[in-house]
């Protein structure tokens, strides 16, 4: 064989093996953007919306959040609550291996409750459901070495008792681990692998580029389509459209900042998914420190003041719905009759001058207060309450950490605030935000007739009578005009064409075990 | 001039000490409460705020902090980041410092050559169309602040003209605008100087017996004129890098790349005192060795300047 | 005499007139700005330039054009604040220095020398991040960052002159420390001091804008160019106007104050080296 016939060869050879070899290490990857780094991907820390992205796709719960926002069982496969409420039997389903391979069962869900109450634990976002469960206050203080209120029936089975009756229990966002993962991978585990059930386990995190999950094959609900996903880390909005464009991003999750750019470009078009989102936002008005609030008039002065439609279209593009109330459509629980709230100068002139400050006149100096990212709405309230109503209202910007703990104080007297719902019931809205003794009552509103509605409501296990009930709360808390309703911002997303199978949902993303992509 | 390195050496330690109680006063004086931050939406919870506390070591006296905090410096310990919570900040920092060390270097390795190469030109084309040209295009490099010219450039380049991405790193391509906007206000700092240096040196009598002998301009500048001006353009590089550290912050931001510039500004929105302390100190101390070894190098070439730090110190 | 050889230095007239125009803009902003800048229309956001907004709107439908007189005037307070405090300062420490050495000297320089350790904008972010944003912190954090300079230069200038023999002249007559400062040392060091104060405002400029961009600086609803570049990056894609106009807005304005101070150095003391 000649020099050059070798040659040939060895190069037909090479080219051959790189041509399998490609085609071998093809993988169909989903790419999309998140808008920072999680601060955490465990969950028994688990605390924050990014990282909720980031674990939905390992971790499950009692139960799973359909498309339109009903409840489907998921590690659950159903329940018994007994007459009081003050105890449920969960029995759970079969047959679902962890990412280790190992079987899931009662002591896992027992194992990630203690967990997160143990002291030293930096219990996250599901920690104040738990400290309902009848033997949670001694293992947080250290008194108890286990959860006296949870009980293992036998591998798939599991009662809990309650102190208080707690008939949302099951629906809580819960992600259960695997309880021997610590033991076998140390207490760094989640730095290596994920400890979940999910359609997806952990492959890698780095830090301010992404992080990557990779198909579970042994899924309980079937293996996924595709072989992994990478959420690229890309804070701002600009950049992430322009790598949807140049095909670095199969999805993009848009952010409020580029949805003009988005919506009023056509070839977005076909590609565009929305749902409104399952958050509320409002204009909280503290009585106690602002005394004009204390009248009714004022109250809805101010929310007839504010011309929603030109907030909608001049600061979200349309890519808004006005609220009525403060539970939000796709949330089970919604649907109350309530009158549509207006925009009316004139009539919120008048009520101001009833409420005896004519033009204004005689109302203190009074701050509306936010972070940076409601930076244009402030300006927007402060100048339009200027201008319709005389009142004196000037902007104050201040940081996150400082608002929220002086906003959970109620010590901030007027600003603009929103609440994500944490799982599929308006109780999340009405419960968590209106109801007088809740932690997260900023405005520290209170009305004992709405209390006990919302009191009735905690112990009615039947869905129907419950959302009936909630109708009523929210009617006595527009009535009462507890607060101006803002508009809610939709989701917005864009997918590749290619992309098939993913929606949008009140809640985030619906789940990725059914996408495919061409 | 060993003594001499030796003695700047030695005081660069206290103005080093002085520089990290400075940082560190200035992390614990910030406004917001790191533990409010990770506590996020659910900071109503008084006992786990008292565990993170202990945890973090915020509970204890300053004093107590802070000297917990240089002993962990010595050994490269920068403690723990309040933003990852269980992450090092050593290892936050690790990935970003790659990317910022390859920026900067990117970007020096473009100024260098074009400030000179632009200063060289104007010099010898003194006073006449090019030299303005030159001049005027270094004068506006160094007005137009690197933001604004970011602006710019990415309008006309990628939005109008769709010649380069708008933002990311990973690729060459996205690397070509960050990497001009650090480079080109740099440039025109080195061409002034260059040009200014040219001037001085091309009146120089030796520069006249080589044009009489009738050596080629080339021959001229690169062989008689350039190294003698090697010195002076070196110790400009201090300043330059100095002010290249700061302007990866807004460049960084701009452009979304993930080195320690844009991090920095993040955990000053997050509240990650560790980190930023951590990012301000290795860029101070990386400016002040540079600034030491351009001393000594100006020291080693010119004897004069260690004579006059001798009748200094002993003023 | 010194008058013409400047008006012959076009790049320097150029730079006065930019200067000159941004100055009575920022003076008289609330006489000439067309609009209220505070003023929201949610129904012109990021309007292109038309007959009711010269220059457009911006994302709340604000003018752009009274946004960015406003602006100007900011600059200008920071400017001669800043300015007015680092040469205060700054002076009278490299005065003190220069002229007694000693352990004035050694504690004036030593203070210098830890806070000229910090990267140039790097110890500003630092000082405007523990005292929050406004225009008070830029204020106070700019001057803490420049002054030092400012120090070092007067130090080095009262150095130079020394050994002059008009200095030993007056210390031998016994003529105060402070009448020597005052009569003698100030007005030699003056032209120095002066170019350094002009080239030094274009570098307060950029500075402020730097910070309000970065987010530190100036609030809301205080208009700053720093900051309306920042809020037009977002809109560059499809409405580039607030980005471009403010972009140039300081874009020139830094320019033209670089300009005259390089006039003023090439006239007054060409002595100092460039840069």
């Amino acid at each position: 064989m000649t020099g050059r016939t070798m040659a040939k060869l060895t190069a037909a050879i090479l080219a051959l093996n790189l041509a399998f070899s490609a085609a071998a290490a093809a993988e169909t990857v989903l790419r999309l953007n998140i808008v920072a780094d999680p601060a955490m991907i465990d969950p028994i820390t688990n605390s924050e919306l990014v990282a909720g992205e980031v674990m939905k796709p390992m971790y499950e719960g009692f139960i799973a959040i359909g498309a339109d926002g009903s409840v489907i069982p998921a590690l659950a496969t159903s329940w018994t609550t007994a007459t009081d409420g003050k105890s449920i039997t969960f029995r759970l389903r079969p047959g679902v291996h962890f990412h280790s391979g190992r079987l899931f069962g009662a002591k896992d869900v027992k194992y990630t409750f203690e967990e997160i109450l143990r002291p030293g634990s930096r219990g996250g976002l599901v920690a104040p459901y738990l400290r309902n469960i009848v033997g949670a206050t001694e293992l947080a203080a250290g008194q108890a070495k286990e959860l006296a209120g949870v009980r293992i029936v036998d591998p798939l089975t599991l009662e809990v008792d309650f102190v208080k009756p707690d008939v949302l229990f099951p629906i809580y966002p819960f992600q259960f681990m695997d309880s021997f993962i610590v033991a076998e991978q140390g207490p760094d585990w989640m730095t290596k692998v994920s400890a979940g059930t999910g359609p997806y386990e952990f492959v890698h995190w780095q830090r301010g580029v992404e992080v990557a999950e990779k198909a579970n094959p042994n899924y309980w609900g079937g293996a996924p389509r595709i072989d992994g996903i990478r959420f690229l880390i890309v804070p701002s909005g600009d950049t992430a459209l322009s790598m949807y464009e140049a095909g670095e991003l199969d999805v993009v999750d848009v952010p409020e900042s580029s949805y003009r750019r988005v919506l009023s470009d056509d070839r977005y078009a076909k590609e565009l998914i929305t749902a409104p989102r399952a958050q509320i936002r409002y204009l909280g008005m503290n009585q106690a420190l602002y005394p004009p609030f204390k009248d009714i008039r004022v109250r809805e002065a101010i929310s007839l003041s504010l011309d929603r439609a030109a907030m909608i279209k001049g600061l979200y593009n349309g890519a808004a719905i006005a609220m009525n109330g403060q539970v939000t459509p796709g949330v089970p629980g919604y649907g109350a009759d309530l009158p549509p709230l207006a925009y009316d100068p004139d009539r919120a002139r008048k009520l101001l001058a009833e409420a005896g400050y004519p033009g204004g006149k005689g109302l203190p100096p009074i701050e509306v207060t936010s972070t940076a990212p409601f930076k244009d709405e402030l300006t927007y309230y402060a100048d339009q309450l200027n201008r319709v109503l005389g009142m004196p209202v000037t902007v104050k910007v201040v940081e996150r950490a400082t608002h929220i703990k002086a906003m959970n104080a109620g010590e901030v007297a007027f600003f603009p605030w929103g609440w994500t719902a944490d799982y599929p019931d308006a109780m999340t809205f009405l419960g968590d935000c209106w109801y007088s003794a809740s932690p997260y009552n900023r405005s520290r509103w209170n009305n004992a007739d709405y209390d006990a509605v919302i009191d009735q409501a905690r112990t009615e296990g039947d869905a129907g009578k419950r959302y009936a009930l909630y109708h009523v709360a929210e009617k006595i808390l527009m009535r009462d005009w507890a607060t101006a309703p803002l508009p809610i911002t939709t989701y917005i997303a864009l997918h590749k064409p290619r992309v098939h199978g993913l929606a949008v949902t009140p809640f985030g993303w619906s789940s990725f075990q059914p996408v495919t992509m061409d | 001039m060993l003594r001499y390195a030796v003695r700047r050496l030695a005081g660069l330690v206290p103005t080093l000490f002085a520089v990290v109680l400075i940082v560190f006063a200035a992390s614990r004086a910030m406004p917001g409460d790191p533990i409010g931050t990770m506590l996020s939406d659910h900071s109503a919870d008084a006992a786990m705020a008292a565990r993170l506390r202990a945890e973090y070591g915020l509970d204890r006296p300053l004093h107590e902090q802070l000297l917990r905090y240089i002993a962990g410096l010595l050994h490269g310990d920068f403690g723990l980041s309040y933003r990852y919570l269980h992450m090092r900040v050593a290892s936050v920092l690790a990935e970003g410092m790659r990317v910022s060390l390859t920026l900067a270097t990117a970007a020096v390795t473009v100024a260098v050559p074009l400030g000179v190469g632009a200063g060289v030109l104007a010099a010898l084309r003194r006073d006449r169309w090019a030299d303005g040209a030159a001049t005027g295009a270094m004068i506006a490099a160094l007005s137009v602040p690197n933001f604004a010219m970011a602006t710019f450039l990415v309008y006309l380049f990628s939005i109008r003209l769709r010649l380069l991405p708008v933002a990311g790193w990973g690729d060459a391509g996205q690397a070509v605008l960050p990497v001009l906007v650090l480079a080109l206000p740099a440039a025109a700092y080195i061409g002034r100087l260059t040009r200014t240096f040219m001037l001085e040196v091309l009146r120089q009598d030796y520069i006249r017996t080589a044009r009489a002998k009738g050596l080629p301009r080339s021959t001229i500048v690169l062989v008689h004129a350039l190294p003698n001006m090697l010195v002076p353009l070196a110790t400009s590089i201090g300043i330059i890098f100095g002010g290249m550290l700061s302007a990866t912050f807004v460049v960084e931001t701009i452009f979304n790349i993930p080195g320690l510039g844009r991090l920095a500004i993040d955990s000053i929105f997050a509240r990650d005192y560790p980190v930023i302390t951590a990012i301000v100190l290795l860029f101070t101390v990386f400016y002040a060795l540079i600034n030491l070894a351009v001393d000594l190098l100006y020291a080693a070439i010119d004897p004069r300047i260690r004579q006059d730090n001798v009748r200094e110190a002993a003023r | 005499m010194m008058l013409r050889r400047f008006l012959r230095m076009r790049k320097a007239l150029f730079g006065v007139a930019i200067a000159v125009f941004v100055v009575l803009t920022g003076v008289a902003a609330p006489l000439l700005a067309p609009a209220d800048y505070t003023e929201t229309d949610l129904g012109s956001v990021w309007a292109a330039p038309s007959p009711g907004h010269l220059l457009g709107a911006d994302k709340l439908g604000r003018d752009i054009l009274s946004r960015l007189m406003f602006g100007a005037r900011v600059s200008l307070v920071v400017t001669i604040a800043v300015l007015s405090v680092t040469f205060a300062i700054g002076v009278s420490a490299g005065l003190l220095a220069g002229y007694f050495g000693g352990w004035i000297d050694a504690v004036v320089m030593r203070v210098a020398d830890i806070v000229l350790a910090f990267p140039e904008l790097i110890f500003a972010i630092l000082v405007a991040a523990v005292l929050g944003a406004g225009v008070v912190s830029v204020i106070v954090a700019l001057s803490l960052a420049w002054w030092p300079g400012v120090a070092r230069l007067t130090r080095s200038l009262v150095l130079s002159l020394r050994n002059e023999a008009f200095l030993e002249a007056a210390v031998a007559c016994g003529t105060p420390s402070g009448k020597i400062l005052w009569r003698h040392v100030l007005p030699n060091i003056a032209p120095a001091l002066i170019v350094r104060a002009s080239i030094g405002v274009g570098f307060i400029v950029m500075a402020e804008a730097t910070l309000s961009f970065l987010g530190i600086g100036v609030q809301e609803p205080t208009p700053s160019w720093g900051g309306m570049i920042r809020d037009g990056l977002e809109g560059l894609r499809t409405d580039p106007y607030l980005a471009l106009f403010s972009s140039t807005a300081l874009g020139v304005t830094i320019l033209g104050f670089n300009l005259l101070g390089d006039g003023l150095r090439d006239l007054l003391d060409p002595r100092v080296g460039e840069g």
